[in-house]
């Protein structure tokens, strides 16, 4: 096809250049595995630099889209009129049952004293721009830095989880999602919380991995979001468990093909710091305590050789002073008694109510 | 005088040309603009000038270029770092060793060698993606890309033949 005016000019200087780019190519190839973050600053720059362009672009493309989606749904318009009637209806009642549950819930966490679920925060951004390449599926928002966004945060829509902000330019930020072959996600399968790992592998509906030895999971199940990690808030809504023969893939809530305006969720979860140690948990002498009171010499001295050896370890102690008052059994006594209470029923105190 | 300075014109045009079309092409493979719901993915649009001026003019399209148009696409598609300059560079090699084979081929054989270029490209990506993530990728992504590139090196071959013959033209024995 059009090589008519093809005239070979081949040029053998071409070859040492051509073996000096292939190594260069590698060389990328490896400090980019090394570096991951090598190009993302300039890929922000770019976003930032194209937003506004991005802008007016992406609006024909998201009415053709649009257009494109509806023509398909546009034969079945009564058949869903009436099934999404019937849904509504179920799921009035399921609203009245959640609104119960969560009154329920709120007065037994302030009878607990229950540690209040961490305040989310989030920011509303607007799509625009998608991305389906082979190796990564994105979408571009119109939030970034200035707004408060950081890689890591989870981007939702109205029905659930699309993916998290991986990359965070001053006024945009890339999202990878849930769907693409990078995308790790800790869920919990509802209800059976069953602990997994959502893994996107460029399929519409992500792979269920590390799925628990003897967890029950059921088509259907209902996934969320577990919280692992600390980076995304627990309880976000995922999607439903379906499966495909081999195992169990995550039908997601959300469709990020036609979501335009998205939520990412700041969430700062409370960094849990170990308390502080009791004198009991510091080595004696860091605590400030007495040595530890050698064993108690054995009953009867006239032992068989063999347990001469279980007495042996005793020869160390000698090293430390002797305590002057050897009995040391009733200061352990009450560090018994709080395990001892709460393996107590609770029926005692109800009756005292 | 004026000879001269429209032949120096020409000659340039000839040379950014190919460079440009490249460039261009990539930057519009990668706009991050989803068309029908982003069902199909986007071709290689970078790599088709580069195959057709690589056999055509490959005075105009020296494996530099290659090289860099694969450096754009892999910051513009935001995949990891190097995969597409290394595709573009192996591919290059298969272009510019099996020149004559690809060269002699039209019409229906013309685009088989297009395929047989981007196949060796997506093959490429593909390798050094599951070197890379230390797993096998899925291939449906893969193959949907060379497809699409495929099915649209048709027109945009006719468009850069139109290209060559108005703007660029046959190396001459005078440059």
């Amino acid at each position: 096809m059009a090589n008519g005016t093809w005239r070979n000019t081949r040029s053998r200087g071409y070859q040492m250049p051509l073996a000096v780019l292939f190594v260069l190519a590698v060389a990328i190839v490896l400090v980019g595995k090394a570096q991951t973050t090598l190009f993302d600053s300039a890929r922000a720059r770019v976003t930032d630099w194209m937003a506004p362009g991005l802008k007016v672009v992406h609006q024909p493309f998201d009415w053709i889209s649009g257009w494109w989606a509806d023509l398909g749904e546009g034969y079945g318009v009564y058949k869903e009129n009436v099934r999404l009637k019937e849904e509504n209806a179920r799921l009035r009642q399921w609203q009245t049952y959640a609104v119960t549950l969560q009154a329920r819930v709120k007065r037994y966490q302030l009878l607990l004293h229950a540690v209040p679920d961490p305040a989310l925060s989030s920011v509303l951004a607007h799509v625009i721009g998608r991305a389906k390449r082979p190796f990564l599926e994105t979408m571009i928002l119109d939030a970034g830095k200035d707004n408060g966004v950081k890689p890591g945060q989870a981007v939702v829509d109205a029905r659930g989880m699309i993916g998290r902000v991986f990359l965070a330019g001053e006024h945009t930020s890339w999202v990878i999602l849930l769907s693409d072959l990078n995308s790790r996600i800790p869920v919990v399968i509802e209800p059976g919380h069953a602990q997994a790992i959502l893994t996107g592998d460029n399929a519409k509906a992500p792979a269920l991995d590390t799925l628990a030895q003897g967890a029950q999971v059921h088509e259907g199940d209902q996934v969320i979001s577990s919280g692992d990690g600390g980076i995304l808030p627990p309880g976000l809504p995922i999607g439903t468990v379906v499966a495909d023969g081999h195992g169990f893939r995550v039908a997601l809530l959300a469709d990020p093909a036609s979501s335009q305006d998205v939520e990412i969720v700041d969430f700062k979860n409370p960094i849990e710091m170990p308390s502080a140690p009791t004198p009991k948990d510091l080595p004696v002498a860091a605590a400030g305590l007495p040595p530890a009171a050698p064993p108690p010499p054995p009953v009867q001295q006239t032992a068989p050789a063999g347990n001469q050896a279980v007495a042996a370890p005793a020869a160390h102690v000698p090293a430390q002073p002797q305590p002057k008052t050897p009995a040391r059994k009733p200061a352990l006594k009450p560090a018994l008694k709080p395990a001892d209470t709460t393996a107590q029923p609770p029926a005692d105190t109800a009756d005292d109510q | 005088m004026d000879r001269t300075s429209s032949f120096m014109a020409s000659r340039i045009l000839a040379a950014v040309v190919p460079v440009t079309l490249a460039l261009l092409g990539t930057l519009i493979a990668n706009l991050p603009v989803s068309f029908l719901g982003g069902i199909v993915p986007a071709p290689l649009l970078g790599l088709m000038p580069i195959y057709f001026w690589c056999l055509v003019r490959p005075d105009l399209m020296p494996p530099f270029w290659a090289f860099a148009v694969g450096l754009l696409e892999d910051m513009l598609s935001g995949g990891p770092a190097g995969v597409w300059t290394f595709a573009f560079i192996v591919t290059y090699a298969l272009i510019d060793r099996q020149r004559d084979a690809f060269a002699g081929l039209s019409g229906l054989g013309a685009i088989l060698g297009f395929a047989t270029a981007a196949a060796v490209a997506c093959a490429s990506a593909y390798a050094v993606e599951a070197l890379w993530y230390w797993r096998v990728p899925p291939l449906a992504p893969v193959m949907g890309e060379l497809a699409m590139s495929v099915i649209f090196y048709v027109p945009i071959a006719m468009f850069l033949g139109g290209v060559h013959r108005r703007l660029v033209g046959p190396l001459r024995s005078d440059f």
